[in-house]
Order: structure tokens, then C-alpha cells, then sequence
């Protein structure tokens, strides 16, 4: 096991194209992660994403756009101090790699840079809840009570 | 002792080398380990004391040697914390596939 990064593949049945523009737009981001994201999605374009409310105890984290390369490659840093340059030591780096696969896209996810900037720290930044967990948690539960409804007679 | 000096005990890959030597024959002396790694006993002291005092190992006297054996329990902890941060981007992954999947629907209809 290497415990320096966390490596994730996974098939999916559509265009590298539009895999890219989902990994890459703030708009999709936040349809998968956050809860809201700010940055252009082009190599230096910098922002922030932001897990629930600011208002309340949400909390904002900064995100620098690293590589942009439609549709191959979209790579970005996060959780360096607010206003600081983004770089090897004070970030964690993700890099989507996207190669073409028959009629879809094999999607490769790299995280590194957790001994770099020390583990406490960076396993402390997963702890902001991806604001879909819920929907996760309820969704499969709401199509089995679903089955189970018209299964009835 | 905190989360990080566990992580960077495990980071050293030498280290983790002991760590999978001494779980594969149930624990080890210096001397042991030393035979089966490009190492000095003398290095190989010294990492086992890197992770005995995290916690990773604990020795025992047996005989003018220390035996050494892996703490499973903080071996475990470090391990959930990793597969944690592994099991929230599996999630994250199947919602990018699920996303990505449906616009392809779409423009195919």
C-alpha cells in the first residue's frame, strides 16, 4: 500500500468530453462535492469551494486550478492557507486523468501531497461533509421503499 | 502522541518494509530484521525505536535481544483514516459518473 497518495479508477459510459467538463466546471463540481465553488477552470484561476454555510458554521477552502487540458487531464490544488500561493507542501494536489475507452472514459483520480503537508492536517481538511452524503444515504433507501411500494398488490 | 508522527513513522518506506516483515513472521529482533533488509542493525534499531515510540511496535526482552511485534490496534487506526479519505472520493467518483453518464443520455436523445 502506498501511503503517501490515493489512486481511484473508474469506467464511465460518456465522451472524455463531457467527463472533463464535470470534473472541471464549478458548476458540476458542486454537483458532486461541494457545496458551492468559485474559480475559472483554467491552469492558474484561483477561488474557493465551500461546504455548507457561511452564515452558520460552514467554512471556505481555497482551490487553484493546476492543469487544464480538454479533455485529457484537469488537476487542481486545495486546502493551502486562503491568499497563499498553492504548492507542494502547504496543498493536496487531485489529478483526473481521462482516457478515451471505447464508447466512454476510463476516469483516474489521484490525491497526493498527504506527507507532504503532514497527515494531521491534510486528513483533517476530508473532514468537511460532501453536502451529498445525505443524498447518498437516502437515495437507495428511497428506491427500495419505492420497490416495496409497488410491489404491493 | 499525535496522527502525524504516526504518519510520518509509516512514510518511511523502509519502515513499512519492517512493518511487513514483522507482521509476515509474527515479530522480529533487530538482528532478524537486519538480515532480511539492505540495512545495518544499527539503522534497524533505530527505526524500530521510530516506531515503538508511536506505538506501531512493541518490544519485549527476550533473551540480550529485543523482540519486536506490530500493535495491530494502531496499525488499524492508521489504516481506517487512510481508507476513509479513499471511501469519500469512491463516493465523489460515482456521482461524477452518474452526472457525466446522464448528459451523454441526454445528447444521444
Amino acid at each position: 500500500m502506498e501511503f503517501g497518495t490515493i489512486e481511484r479508477e473508474i469506467f464511465v459510459e460518456a465522451a472524455p468530453e463531457i467527463v472533463f467538463d464535470v470534473v472541471s466546471s464549478p458548476d458540476h463540481l458542486k454537483q458532486w462535492w461541494p457545496d458551492d465553488a468559485q474559480y475559472e477552470p483554467v491552469p492558474g484561476g484561483s477561488g474557493e469551494i465551500v461546504f455548507g454555510d457561511l452564515d452558520a458554521d460552514g467554512m471556505a477552502v481555497a482551490f487553484t486550478v493546476v492543469d487544464a487540458e480538454p479533455p485529457r487531464r484537469f488537476s487542481f490544488r486545495w486546502t493551502h492557507p486562503s491568499g497563499a500561493v498553492a504548492a507542494s507542501g502547504n496543498s493536496l494536489l487531485v489529478t483526473f486523468d481521462l482516457t478515451p475507452s471505447g464508447a466512454g472514459t476510463l476516469l483516474k483520480m489521484t490525491e497526493s501531497g498527504f506527507r507532504e503537508m503532514g497527515w494531521e492536517v491534510a486528513l483533517l481538511e476530508h473532514q468537511y461533509q460532501d453536502h451529498v452524503t445525505g443524498w447518498d444515504f437516502y437515495l437507495p433507501r428511497l428506491v427500495t421503499y419505492v420497490a416495496k411500494l409497488e410491489a404491493r398488490p | 502522541m499525535t496522527d502525524d508522527e504516526i504518519w510520518s513513522a509509516i512514510g518511511d518506506p523502509t519502515r513499512r518494509r519492517m512493518l511487513d516483515l514483522l507482521l509476515t513472521h509474527g515479530g522480529g529482533t533487530a538482528t532478524s530484521l537486519a538480515q532480511q533488509l539492505p540495512v545495518t542493525r544499527q539503522a534497524v534499531a533505530k527505526h524500530l525505536g521510530v516506531l515503538d515510540r508511536v506505538g506501531l511496535v512493541q518490544g519485549a526482552q527476550s533473551g540480550r535481544e529485543k523482540r519486536y511485534f506490530v500493535d495491530d490496534a494502531q496499525l488499524a487506526r492508521a489504516a481506517a483514516q487512510l481508507s476513509s479519505v479513499g471511501a469519500a472520493w469512491d463516493a465523489r467518483l460515482q456521482r461524477i459518473k452518474r452526472i457525466a453518464e446522464s448528459i451523454q443520455r441526454t445528447q444521444q436523445d
